[in-house]
């Protein structure tokens, strides 16, 4: 059924059809939405989960490893700070192989205190062992979120579903809703490969001396691996219930393109509308938008890239004393590779600053203008030094 | 120790797993504190006269074991219901969660009790120890002498009460208003004391002479005589006729011989309870009384709360005008006043008071004038002796030895005089006899300080016949000591009352009964301080799986194999039941053990 949704409340919709059993969460903007409304179904009896309220996101995350463990369907959300917060924890829940669904909101991180969105503090979290897929609209968010169930339970790793702050998560757009009974066809209830059980009881994750940390860590990185292919499967059975499937990476005019702006989340969209315009033109301009961060799809990035003459990367997050994380993933992929497309690296949008078709313009013309990129990392739309700068104080 | 998990779908998984207990691992010898369990003592016990273990009896009554709570409160005080309505309530003065929202409603919860207990006619079951080849004789049956009968009989000894009055409960049957203590809520409660075993002859008032007569047939004879006589005015027109003692007014009302006043006014002379009392029972028999009192209301002896209601009733109050004479004309007195004025206000005492200067009269014309400002005994022989070789002054009562043995309990020995320091009274000179007949002279006072309650003066029977209260620890619990953290704010449940209009016109008890359901909502706010109400925070907090709750007794215990000190058993207990001690060193730890051995 198609409904009007705020992105938060589509992530909510998609958990309550996944009958998730156990939620733990503690809130913070822009996030709260997601558990606020999740709180009510578990209160008003549309989801039989049982809803834990912690003392902060390590807690809430610990809950979960405990739940999982036990071998029950779990779910939380976040965002920046809280995320950060939560971060030993989350190498504790891949290395652990347990199935958590989070649902991260992109939010920069403090200080300056700031809400809005970035994706520096998702991307931080990269080598934790996480799934990781950033959406671009309400219906991926929620469609995205029934996914991470099944490929978390598929490949016993822990996703995590990434949007952007207010862009997305306090935007309204209508949302097709699926029925409890497709969901059903797609979820089937979590059958765990291990539990915690009381008639045969056992200790999960004691030491693990150095004969046997590394193979330990191997298989974590096998079902990362098994898990590129598995997510496609997964999309196969996805469309053939739902109708609707995304990739890992999606190639959007890009047989022909010179020119291939690499984008994520929200800007994707901003994006397609400027390719529109500049084929109007008669530019050869395509996009490859990344949904699945990690694992990696390099193999897909390579495959689309190679026949470009230029890779623009627009990175909406930064590592300090490197540069856009995207564009570095994107350029380790291509090395290898004796045909490849000089790849240039733009920063935009930290902090949640408006990035306009304008802007992804000037980024395309840039990239045209240019045989090699002047800079590691163009840092875009940044104001003049002679520029007055904005009251802070009110 | 770990297992590769074999997939239907070929995923690897490779989770450290095993199967082998780390029971192996006594994480016990990591500790360097040590926690156990410590009942202490509740602010309130060490506060009730009476020492009644009130955090224990709120605890049961939460439980609404009532029967089992109203047996908790007979084993250290024979008069809930007496007291459960007049106690002054120090140990609500104490209460810890005063300092939390408001205090708990002490005196409602046993008066409660002891109404359930009468109620559905419980019988108590309550130790008694093997009889003794001795006999005591007890003089009085007020609340000072049926608490000595009763505590003597629980120890063992044969006790014949003798009363002088036609029926016993001495100020509580005679001098305290109906509707402060109903007679048959006294009655009731009396005939169950008296089931304990000791025998009362009303109507035999004891003389000297008769004293003499029956001492070769007791060891030992407890004197419990109370004030009977008022104190004079010493002034002009006392003696004339008509001039009323308070207490005598009030046994008269009490006797059921009520005067009718048709409106008349009235003085009463004093600022004590009896004066308040009779004011009010003035008031109930149509009259308009006025209270004439030589200090400041601040400084009258009787309760704030009764002062209170008998200004709310209707009762005037006369502060600092001091009685010069009363003169009787023609069926009124005229009452000359003389104004005073206060020389001396240090907080916390009484004010000194002497006529303002130069000299200011009122007179006052009124029908009737009762006098109550203070009581004594009635016969000088009923006064303990003062300190000399052989006596025993002890807290409230004081033991002369000889043959047979002579005990002074109740008002005439008390430093405060209130029904429930008669009962401590009672009990402590019973366990006073019980220790000198046993162990000699010496051992009286320090075995009347190994049943201390707290850090008090109140006497514990339970812990004197070596009950389970023994094990207590007599530190008395703080605020502080309270884990807040476990409580929610609760209102106090508020003691229902007849309407000011209801009261005044009739005899009927002001104080109204209270349901179950509340009783037992008022008792689970009671924080319990330093017992155990086994609510599992320690064995649900520990973090080792190392307190051991014994499923058949309930009780808990501590695996020292496996505790690690970490004390958060003891933080997280919420009334202070837990102590947490440096752990001995392993020194002498194998030393104890050899000790054992």
């Amino acid at each position: 059924m198609k409904r009007v949704l705020e992105g938060s409340h589509s992530v909510a919709e998609a958990v309550r059809l996944a009958k998730a059993e156990v939620i733990a969460a503690y809130p913070i903007t822009p996030q709260t939405h997601i558990v606020e409304r999740l709180s009510d179904f578990c209160a008003d009896g549309s989801l039989n989960a049982r809803y834990l309220r912690v003392e902060s996101e390590h807690s809430a995350m610990a809950a979960l490893i405990g739940a999982s463990s036990a071998g029950v369907r779990t779910f939380t959300a976040t965002s920046s700070q809280g995320l950060a917060l939560m971060h030993e924890v989350l190498h504790w829940a891949s290395g652990a192989r347990l199935p958590i669904v989070l649902a991260e909101v992109n939010r920069a991180l403090a200080p300056g205190w700031n809400i809005w969105t970035d994706q520096t503090d998702s991307l931080a979290q990269r080598d934790t062992g996480w799934i990781q897929l950033y959406c671009e609209t309400g219906q991926e968010v929620l469609d995205t979120t029934l996914q991470a169930f099944r490929l978390a339970e598929n490949v016993s790793l822990p996703v995590m579903v990434v949007l952007d702050a207010f862009y997305l998560s306090h935007t309204y757009e209508p949302v097709d809703v699926p029925d409890q009974e497709q969901v059903d066809r797609f979820l089937p209830p979590f059958t765990p490969r291990f539990m915690l059980d009381t008639e045969r009881p056992c200790a999960f994750n004691q030491m693990a001396p150095p004969d046997v940390y590394m193979e330990m860590r191997r298989s974590i990185q096998e079902g990362m691996e098994e898990a590129l292919g598995r997510f496609a499967e997964m999309e196969d059975e996805f469309k053939k219930i739902f109708g609707r499937s995304y990739g890992a990476v999606e190639p959007i005019a890009c047989e022909d393109a010179e020119i291939i702006l690499v984008t994520s989340g929200t800007m994707s969209s901003t994006c397609r509308q400027l390719v529109k315009e500049l084929r109007s033109r008669g530019e050869k301009v395509g996009i490859l938008k990344i949904k699945l961060f990690r694992p990696f799809p390099a193999e897909s990035i390579r495959r689309r890239l190679k026949t470009a003459r230029k890779a623009a990367v627009i990175d909406r997050n930064f590592s300090f004393g490197s540069g856009g994380i995207f564009a570095g993933e994107v350029k380790a992929a291509l090395c290898d590779i004796p045909e490849r497309p000089v790849v240039f690296s733009f920063i935009a949008g930290l902090g949640g600053r408006d990035v306009t078709v304008g802007d992804l313009e000037n980024i395309y013309m840039q990239t045209k203008n240019h045989d090699v990129p002047q800079q590691e990392s163009i840092w875009t739309g940044l104001r003049p030094a002679s520029a007055p700068a904005p009251d802070l104080k009110r | 120790m770990s297992a590769q998990h074999k997939m239907k779908d070929s995923i690897p998984l490779f989770v450290p797993h095993s199967f082998r207990t780390t029971e192996s691992n006594k994480t016990g010898s990591w500790r360097f504190l040590r926690p156990r369990y410590d009942e202490k003592t509740a602010p309130c016990s060490a506060a009730c006269p009476a020492g009644e273990d009130i955090g224990r009896i709120e605890m049961l009554t939460a439980r609404g074991l009532f029967k089992e709570a109203w047996e908790t409160i007979l084993k250290e005080n024979p008069l809930p219901a007496a007291c459960g309505r007049v106690c002054l309530r120090p140990c609500e003065k104490e209460c810890n969660r005063r300092e939390f929202d408001e205090g708990i409603g002490i005196r409602t919860m046993e008066r409660f009790l002891a109404d359930t207990a009468a109620r559905y006619e419980l019988k108590p079951s309550l130790e008694r120890l093997s009889s003794q080849n001795r006999k005591m004789a007890v003089v009085g049956a007020g609340p000072a002498g049926l608490a000595a009968a009763y505590f003597l009989t629980r120890l063992g000894y044969g006790c014949d009460v003798f009363e002088s009055a036609p029926e016993p409960g001495g100020v509580l049957r005679y001098g305290i208003p109906a509707y402060r203590l109903p007679v048959g809520v006294l009655r009731a409660e009396i005939e169950q004391i008296c089931g304990t075993g000791f025998n009362l002859y009303c109507q035999k008032p004891v003389t000297k002479a008769f004293l003499e007569e029956i001492q070769s047939e007791y060891d030992a004879v407890f004197l419990g005589c109370g004030r009977s006589r008022g104190v004079a005015l010493h002034i002009a027109g006392e003696e004339a006729g008509g001039v009323e003692d308070g207490l005598q007014f009030l046994q008269k009302v009490n006797r059921g011989e009520a005067p009718s006043f048709f409106n008349a006014q009235v003085a009463v002379i004093g600022g004590g309870n009896t004066a308040v009392d009779a004011a009010r029972t003035v008031l109930r028999l149509g009259g308009r009384p006025l209270l004439v009192y030589r200090r400041r209301r601040e400084d009258m002896p009787a309760f704030e709360e009764e002062i209170s209601m008998a200004l709310e009733e209707g009762v005037q109050l006369l502060e600092l005008w001091s009685p010069l004479r009363i003169e009787g004309k023609g069926g009124q007195y005229l009452l000359t006043l003389q104004q005073m004025k206060t020389v001396d206000t240090s907080p916390g005492e009484r004010a000194r008071v002497e006529p303002v200067n130069p000299q200011t009269t009122q007179e006052l014309r009124v029908l009737h004038v009762i006098k109550a400002v203070g009581l004594e005994a009635a016969e000088e022989w009923q006064n303990p002796p003062v300190a000399q070789e052989g006596v025993l002054l002890l807290t409230n009562s004081v033991i002369v030895r000889g043959s047979p043995v002579l005990a002074y309990g109740g008002d005439l020995a008390s430093r405060i005089k209130s029904v429930s320091h008669a009962v401590a009274s009672g009990k402590e000179a019973a366990i006073a006899l019980d220790i000198l007949f046993h162990k000699g002279p010496d051992h009286v006072l320090p075995g009347l300080e190994t049943c201390r309650v707290g850090n008090g003066s109140s006497l514990s029977m339970e812990v004197y016949m070596r009950g389970p209260r023994c094990a207590r620890n007599r530190h008395v619990v703080t605020f502080s000591e309270i884990n807040t953290d476990h409580f929610q704010f609760a209102p106090k449940v508020a003691q229902p009352r007849l309407l000011r209009e209801e009261r005044v016109s009739s005899f009927a008890e002001i104080d109204l009964r209270i349901s179950a359901g509340l009783a037992m909502k008022e008792a689970e706010r009671c924080f319990n301080c330093g017992l155990c109400n086994q609510c599992d925070n320690c064995r649900l907090y520990c973090p080792d799986l190392a307190v051991v709750r014994d499923n058949g007794s309930g009780g808990r215990s501590i695996d020292y194999d496996y505790c690690k000190g970490c004390g958060i058993c003891v933080v997280e207990c919420p009334r202070n039941a837990m102590s947490l001690e440096k752990e001995a060193p392993p020194q002498s730890r194998r030393d104890r053990r050899e000790e054992k051995l």
